[in-house]
């Protein structure tokens, strides 16, 4: 069934596919449409699920941290202030190792307020332990909900599916929402091991001496590395199920390329539109979304990037003292290759500012005319100095 | 201690993938610390306290509130068998007693008890409780009180015969309250309901006029319910002229399905309940109607409600007024002189006595006078041994006279009057004379049939038989609103009642109240608190942080608390909204 959704009720289908059976959540501009439309689907019965009302985000990631581990499927969802200050339950639910599914619309943290799209919030959150996947339409959105239960379920590691606000969350596009007995056929019950149970009661999350803390610290690694087959094999799994595949990251006109242009959520739209306006021009560019970025695919972005003359990458975020965060990401991932390209490093539409084809053009024509990046991440499309 | 030794990991591969223990903590037996213990105690809702005719309110609305009108029904007939009336014309002092007005609005008790009755008619016949006794007992005057001691002494095994002096049974509920209030089919049906629990009514037959008291002598008890119905005089002149009217003789009339012919302007004198429905009576005969009255608004008898509507329905109400003479012409009315008052001490009703006030006398013309100041009871006739007290036939707590096998209830034997609290002394004395019937000491049991603290008793709890039996409420101690836990309550509006339009009113004696639609009534149930009475809400089974409240499975009645493990340490009793349990000092 084709329907004209925002991207937030995309994310509020994936959720009803996928039978979640308890919703704790606290609103936020511009996640509330989520929760709002899952509350009347609890409301009317079109959903079997528990919805948990709390008085904060800490509250609602408490509440489906105990949900998970008595056992059921859960969700929340979150953005910007929300999320941060979830901080520490994040790592709560990972070290748990709890398979929550989370939806965080990336909104810029303040001062100054402000409500439009930015990664800031989730790449913040980039050592909690989580899985982040960023989509890239509505239609990403709500078929990763669905794939991130499967995911998190195998690897038992909590899943943050990101996407930008307003660009998605509040934009409509066509989606298509497979019917409840084809998702009902590809994702199983959530039935884990060990669940908290009055009839064989277990203690979870007790005190850890240092013995132990390393080996199970280990272990979460571990899965984070386990993850990166399991994600790609959940997303061809999909493919052949829903007609829909999808993979850590996706290549376009990679191969032959010299300079690869990488982006990351929203943002690879209009890129799409500019390296086939520019392969027609005969430039040897490439496309590189990254869909994955914890775990982080070293791996394939070693691969895609062996030998390239030019990595270029914009971030709409930005560590502070340092610079664009995938493009740092991604010189870690080269740093020890011999054939590593040159990383150039844009930042670019933070806070909601505009990144059109033509700016996504100026940052690829300045990488291209320059024989040597900047030390430090280029900002782009600021107003004049004077 | 367990005598489980900790485990020591010594490869990675047999180390848990996450913190968890495979070991159980049901060594620890945290009860062992506990030094208060929590139990389930059902107590009194001041509603039920409330009632003066022994309904379990809260037990009714459950019922209702979980779609069971039937056994709602079925629960108030164990107590009542009145519901339909009264919940059309008692003053529903349950409703001034509900916690819930302290939050937002009472609950609709009235009109829900009225549902319970309206619904599932004729009533499905309770089961009588118990075989034969072959015993008499003669019941003098079928009004409230009378009804209820017959249908209980007949539930209870007695062979009750009632002696109506009028034409049909009911007393004040069939020629006191009009139509518009009470319609007749409802009243009929609750006395044929009685009827069919095995009591015999003979109607026209007066005792101590043509049927002698001494033809009660086979009876093993006598009950005296023959309610007041003599009007007290003015005391002033041309009382008793053509056009002046009793407001009982007037009720009366109508309710024989006359319309007397009051003239233009119709003068009441009184503030009671007669005078008012005298008053509106009065209005839908097309008359113009002044009702004055000695005393101010606070001080009238006459239920607010019905003062109310009265005052919508055009009734024009003086007060600070009292009569000084009637005046006539050739002994026919013609109008009267009042004077004015003012409330001076208070006399022994606790209300302030009206002082006339020098020269302020006027008149009004009038074409019919309806005097309404009270009624008394006829009791001179009765037997000399029968002792009386102020003007009433005397009675002791359980209605028994100072003849052991007479008793007496209702209006003729209390000073307040009104259809509830004739109808619990109706029970009182069907319980007292079932004891003296079988030679029990009622009062040695009394103190356990009360509900709450004042005094009126249940017969379910008497018999100890059925649903309202088996729901013991085991404290008398009534919930007081601080005892809830209000945040697991939201306002919400009281349901609105609907009554006829004014103008439909005027000119008929169509009934005025129009009570609820069953899914406003089952909203309105909805919003009962249920004081003090365990209604499986599971809060203290979710609460419970040692997982020591049990319940068998999802729809079980009660829960179980696992001492083992039961810390004391009170959540379950402040999250209880109810204040359905307690917590007592570990013995």
């Amino acid at each position: 069934m084709k329907k004209i959704l925002m991207g937030n009720h995309a994310a509020s289908w994936g959720v009803k596919l996928s039978r979640v059976k308890m919703i704790a959540a606290y609103p936020i501009t511009p996640q509330t449409h989520i929760v709002e439309e899952l509350s009347e689907m609890c409301g009317d019965g079109r959903l079997d699920a528990k919805f948990l009302k709390v008085e904060s985000e800490h509250s609602a990631m408490a509440s489906v941290i105990a949900s998970e581990t008595a056992g059921v499927r859960s969700f929340t969802a979150s953005s910007s202030n929300g999320l941060a200050l979830m901080h520490e339950l994040l790592h709560w639910a990972a070290g748990a190792r709890l398979p929550i599914v989370m939806v965080n619309v990336n909104r810029a943290l303040s001062p100054g307020w402000n409500i439009w799209a930015d990664q800031g919030d989730s790449l913040a959150q980039r050592d909690t332990g989580w899985i982040q996947i960023y989509a890239e339409d509505n239609q990403e959105v709500l078929d990763s909900v669905i794939q991130g239960y499967r995911i998190s379920e195998q690897v038992n590691l909590p899943v943050m599916i990101c996407y930008d606000a307003f660009l998605l969350s509040h934009t409509y596009e066509p989606v298509d929402i497979p019917n409840q007995e084809t998702v009902d056929e590809w994702l199983p019950p959530f039935e884990p091991e060990n669940f908290l149970d009055p009839d064989n009661p277990k203690a979870f999350y007790g005190l850890v001496m240092p013995d132990n803390y390393m080996e199970l610290r280990y272990r979460l690694q571990q899965a984070h590395e386990k993850a990166k087959t399991v994600i790609t094999e959940v997303g061809q799994s999909f493919g052949n199920h829903f007609g829909r595949s999808y993979d850590i990251l996706e290549t376009i006109h990679c191969e032959d390329a010299e300079t690869i242009l990488i982006t990351s959520s929203s943002i690879t739209s209009p890129a799409r539109l500019l390296i086939e306006k520019q392969r027609k021009e005969g430039r040897k560019i490439g496309l590189l979304k990254m869909r994955m970025f914890r775990p982080f695919p070293t791996e394939a972005v070693q691969q895609i990037l062996r030998s390239k003359k030019k990595a270029v990458v914009i971030d709409r975020n930005c560590s502070w003292g340092k610079g664009g965060i995938f493009a740092d990401e991604i010189k870690g991932a080269i740093a020890n290759l011999t054939d590593a390209p040159q990383v150039y490093s844009f930042i670019a539409g933070l806070g909601g500012k505009s990144i059109t084809p033509a700016l996504i053009e100026d940052i690829v024509n300045q990488a291209e005319e320059s024989n040597k990046p900047q030390p430090a991440s280029v900002w782009m499309g600021l107003k004049p100095l004077n | 201690m367990s005598d489980e030794k900790p485990i020591i990991y010594q490869t990675l591969e047999e180390m848990p993938e996450y913190v968890i223990s495979e070991g159980s903590m049901l060594w620890n037996k945290t009860g062992s610390w506990r030094y208060l213990r929590p139990r389930y105690l059902n107590r009194t809702p001041p509603c039920n306290q409330g009632c003066p005719a022994g309904n379990d309110v809260e037990g009714f609305i459950h019922l209702l509130e979980k779609g069971e009108p039937d056994r709602a029904l079925q629960l108030i007939l164990e107590e009542n068998p009145l519901p339909a009336v009264c919940g059309r014309v008692c003053y529903h002092p349950c409703e001034s007693a509900c916690n819930r007005s302290h939050f937002d609005d009472p609950i609709a008790i009235h009109t829900l008890e009225r549902i319970a009755g309206d619904q599932a008619l004729p009533p499905m016949p309770t089961e009588q409780t118990r075989p034969a006794s072959g015993k008499t007992v003669a019941i003098i005057g079928s009004g409230p009180s009378g009804l209820t001691a017959a249908y209980h002494l007949a539930r209870m095994g007695h062979q009750p015969t009632v002696y109506e002096a009028l034409a049909e049974p009911g007393g004040l509920l069939r020629y006191g309250i009009p139509e518009y209030r009470l319609p007749k089919v409802i009243l009929k049906r609750e006395i044929d309901h009685i009827i069919s629990q095995g009591v015999e009514i003979i109607c026209n037959q007066k005792v101590g006029s043509n049927i002698p008291w001494s033809d009660l002598e086979p009876f093993d008890s006598v009950y005296l319910s023959l309610g007041v119905h003599q009007t007290r005089q003015l005391g002033i002149p041309a009382e008793n002229a053509d056009g002046v009217l009793t407001g009982l003789d007037f009720l009366h009339s109508i309710s024989c399905g006359h319309s007397p012919d009051l003239g233009e302007n119709t003068i009441i004198i009184g503030g009671g309940n007669s005078a008012i429905d005298s008053a509106r009576c009065a209005v839908r005969l097309g008359s113009r109607v002044l009702v004055f009255y000695h005393r101010s608004r606070r001080e009238m008898p006459a239920f607010a409600e019905e003062v109310s509507e009265a005052l919508k329905e055009g009734v024009n109400i003086n007060f600070l007024t009292q009569p000084v003479k009637i005046l006539t012409e050739n002994n026919r009315v013609t109008g009267i002189q009042l004077r004015s008052t003012k409330l001076g001490s208070p006399d022994e009703s606790g209300r302030r006595r009206p002082e006339p006030i020098p020269n302020s006398e006027f008149s009004v013309n009038a074409d019919t006078i309806i005097k309404a100041i009270g009624e008394t009871g006829d009791i001179d006739w009765l037997p000399p041994e029968i002792q009386r007290k102020n003007g009433r036939i005397a009675i002791n707590m359980f209605g028994q006279t100072s003849q052991k096998n007479i008793f007496a209830g209702g209006d003729v034997a209390l000073s307040e009057h009104n259809v509830a609290i004739a109808i619990g002394s109706g029970k009182t004395a069907a319980c007292a004379i079932d004891a003296f019937l079988h030679d029990v000491d009622f009062e040695a049991v009394h103190a356990e049939l009360t509900i709450g603290e004042k005094g009126t008793i249940s017969v379910s709890r008497y018999l100890k038989q059925g649903e309202a039996h088996k729901k013991q409420l085991e404290s008398g101690k009534v919930v007081s609103f601080e005892e809830l836990n209000l945040n697991y309550f939201k306002k919400t509006a009281r349901q609105k009642i609907k009554t006829l339009d004014i103008v439909q009113r005027l000119g008929s004696f169509d009934e005025v109240n129009r009570g609820l639609s069953p899914e406003s009534a089952k909203s309105e149930a909805k919003r009962c608190f249920h004081c003090g009475v365990c209604n499986q809400c599971d809060n203290c089974y979710i609460f419970c942080p040692d997982i020591a409240i049990l319940k068998n499975s999802s729809d079980a009645k009660e829960y179980q608390i696992n001492m083992d493990y039961c810390k004391g340490c009170g959540i379950c009793i402040n999250e209880c909204p109810r204040a359905a349990m307690v917590m007592e000092e570990e013995q």
